[in-house]
């Protein structure tokens, strides 16, 4: 197989809680590669939550070794670490974490204000990537003038608007119907077949079924890390 | 940080506030009241410098007045009072003798006296009894008619050149020339008007009524008053070698022995700048101190306001790190804002000022010019900005440093 975009090491990461330690996560190793489709899962408190942070540049490690690309991300400092979350990871959360008072559009051409694109060449984009997960005519709308799965759309659209290496997602169907949901897991599942690689974070098993690789994290360690030969296409 | 970057950052913070109009508004009144007080301050003493200027023109930077009183306060009143009065003999012995002067010549001055036009009577019209040599001074600017001849002069002609204000008053719609004017009881012929000179402080240039110093003996009697001297050194730069003589002059033709005080005035236009001072210092003080106060007031308002922006906002925060925004962009986008609160408010502050000094101008007829000055607008607008960023520093770096999973997770 190729080179890993993801590779991590024996990763630790210790929260000081008022002078207790709490060992969040203990040892996990773990290589992603280009184009895979993955499902970390565990239960709540398992860790999983700490290690998509970690994943996602969002957090350190307190001791091991994370690449990313090749790249040491222990060694960047602030700024670095916003750069590779703005250029190479386009994220999706549970609750959306849409801007309440920007339009679909405004909160698609965001991480792009970030990258220091060009007012117009952001609209353009912006729009190209709305229309691409099918919300060409709902652009100029609010989220709250959004229903649940659209948000969730307009969320995927500003993760994929950078044309990141990796998407992460974190329980992108918690707070969506089941229908809604097998809808955003069928949009995933485009983006795979795309070339896009999807890490999919998740404690619901009917979830990570979708995805073709499954972590399962517990007590901050890895239980176990499949192949799901038999993945449910939605 | 990129330009775009920076521009678009600008736009979410006019977004910002405008999604909170009154509490926006509210916050900014501090700053408003500090900027209104900085524009009207720097106003009045721009409008003060500029009429101070005008006045100096109009009594003539290279005049000096020797005179029994002096304009400016400040020293002995008794003293001044006992002294005695310069006599016409005096003031003729003086011309005679004063050499480096270009122009010299007595005049006569009776406060506070009445004329009368047909029934309408005027007051407080200082009569000023002065030679025909008088037009060349800059106090004897006709804008119409002429000055009197040395004709007119020699022979106690009934002609009166008057003031300003003393035309504008008796003759508000129509001509003064030719008219007969009732000074002292004696009936003049108004063959010239003075051009303003006059400014709020000295308004009393206007009202005056000029006639030949014979006349005015004739009325008014050439004892019992102090007569005073008008000096034209004709340049600025002469105006030292002038005062030295004029005062060793007076000193002899008045005998006073030597060691003693002077007992006379050199009053010349810088004694108003003296006065000028004191307004100056008034205004800057009063104004200094209205505007530290109010923008010490707006600086706690905004930074308290700040602080629960950027509280309120914590999931925005964490979501704009999440997506790539680095500490810079959340500080520079945080202190943006808290400039351009500040900037909204300045130009509110500016609309205000505008009305009130085009107000004050009009009903006060100052001469004052009717607008912001351009630089100050400049002045104030930098100084509502770095008002802005200084009081929004704290609360700016507090939502940089957020930590971006914290944030992320606050509801």
């Amino acid at each position: 197989m190729n080179t890993p975009i993801i590779n991590i090491e024996h990763i630790a990461r210790v929260y000081d809680m008022g002078g207790e330690k709490v060992h969040a996560l203990r040892d996990v190793s773990l290589n992603i590669y280009p184009n895979e489709y993955i499902a970390i899962m565990g239960p709540s408190g398992s860790g999983k939550s700490t290690l998509m942070n970690i994943l996602g540049c969002l957090d350190t490690p307190s001791s091991g070794i994370y690449n990313f690309k090749g790249l040491d991300v222990k060694q960047m400092d602030d700024n670095d670490l916003a750069e590779i979350r703005n250029r190479e990871i386009g994220f999706v959360f549970q609750t959306f974490n849409l801007l309440p008072r920007a339009t679909a559009l405004k909160n698609v051409e965001l991480p792009l204000v970030y990258s220091g694109i060009s007012r117009s060449t952001r609209r353009e984009m912006a729009i190209t990537t709305l229309t691409e997960v099918g919300l060409g005519d709902r652009m100029l709308h609010k989220p709250n003038e959004l229903s649940g799965g659209q948000r969730q759309r307009v969320a995927v659209a500003r993760a994929l608007v950078t044309k990141p290496s990796i998407i992460l997602a974190d329980e992108p169907t918690g707070n969506l119907d089941t229908k809604t949901g097998i809808e955003i897991m069928h949009l995933f599942q485009e983006l795979w077949k795309r070339g896009n690689t999807i890490i999919l974070v998740t404690h619901e098993e009917d979830i990570a079924r979708h995805a073709h690789r499954i972590v399962r994290i517990r007590d901050g360690e890895v239980e176990s890390d499949t192949t799901n030969s038999n993945p449910v296409y939605a | 940080m990129k330009i775009s970057e920076f521009i678009e950052t600008t736009r979410i913070s006019f977004e910002a506030l405008s999604s909170n109009k009154m509490r926006s508004f509210l916050t900014t009144l501090g700053v408003v009241i500090g900027i209104f007080f900085v524009v009207l301050m720097g106003w009045a003493i721009n409008g003060l410098d500029s009429t101070l200027d005008k006045t100096f023109n109009a009594i003539g930077t290279d005049m000096l007045y020797v005179d029994k009183w002096n304009w400016s306060g400040g020293r002995n009143w008794r003293k001044i009072e006992a002294r005695k009065d310069i006599t016409y003999a005096q003031a003729l012995e003086f011309c005679k003798r004063i050499k480096s002067a270009e122009v010299v010549m007595p005049q006569g001055r009776a406060w506070g006296r009445q004329v009368q036009f047909k029934n309408q009577l005027l007051n407080g019209i200082t009569i000023m009894g002065v030679p025909y040599k008088y037009a060349l001074t800059p106090s004897g600017n006709v804008t119409e008619g002429r000055f009197f001849s040395q004709f007119e002069d020699m022979n106690s002609a009934d002609v009166a050149v008057i003031g300003y204000n003393v035309a504008k008053n008796l003759f508000p719609d129509s001509n003064s020339l030719g008219q007969t004017l009732k000074i002292g009881g004696r009936s003049f012929t108004i063959i010239g008007v003075v051009e303003k000179r006059g400014t709020f402080i000295t308004d009393f240039m206007d009202n005056q009524c000029y006639i030949p110093l014979s006349s005015f003996f004739g009325i008014f009697g050439s004892t019992g008053r102090s007569i005073s001297i008008a000096v034209k050194a004709g340049s600025e730069a002469q105006l030292d070698e002038v005062r030295s003589e004029a005062i060793g002059i007076m000193r002899g033709v008045r005998n006073t022995p030597p060691g003693e005080e002077d007992d006379f005035a050199i009053n010349e236009s810088q004694a108003f700048r003296e006065e000028s001072k004191t307004m100056r210092i008034a205004v800057y003080g009063i104004g200094l101190g209205l505007t530290a106060l109010s923008f010490i007031v707006g600086m706690i308002g905004i930074m308290n306001i700040m602080f629960v922006t950027v509280t309120e906002r914590t999931k925005e925060i964490g979501i704009r790190k999440a997506l790539g925004a680095t500490r810079a962009s959340i500080l520079v986008q945080f202190l943006t804002e808290a400039a351009a609160l500040c900037f909204t408010g300045a130009v509110i502050a500016f609309i205000i000022c505008s009305g009130v000094i085009y107000a004050t101008v009009q009903i006060f007829e100052l001469t004052f010019p009717p607008y912001i000055p351009p630089g100050l607008l400049l002045i104030a607008t930098f100084v509502s900005i770095l008002v802005g960023i200084i009081a929004g520093l704290i609360p700016a770096v507090r939502a940089s440093r957020m930590n971006t999973v914290d944030a992320l997770r606050y509801e």
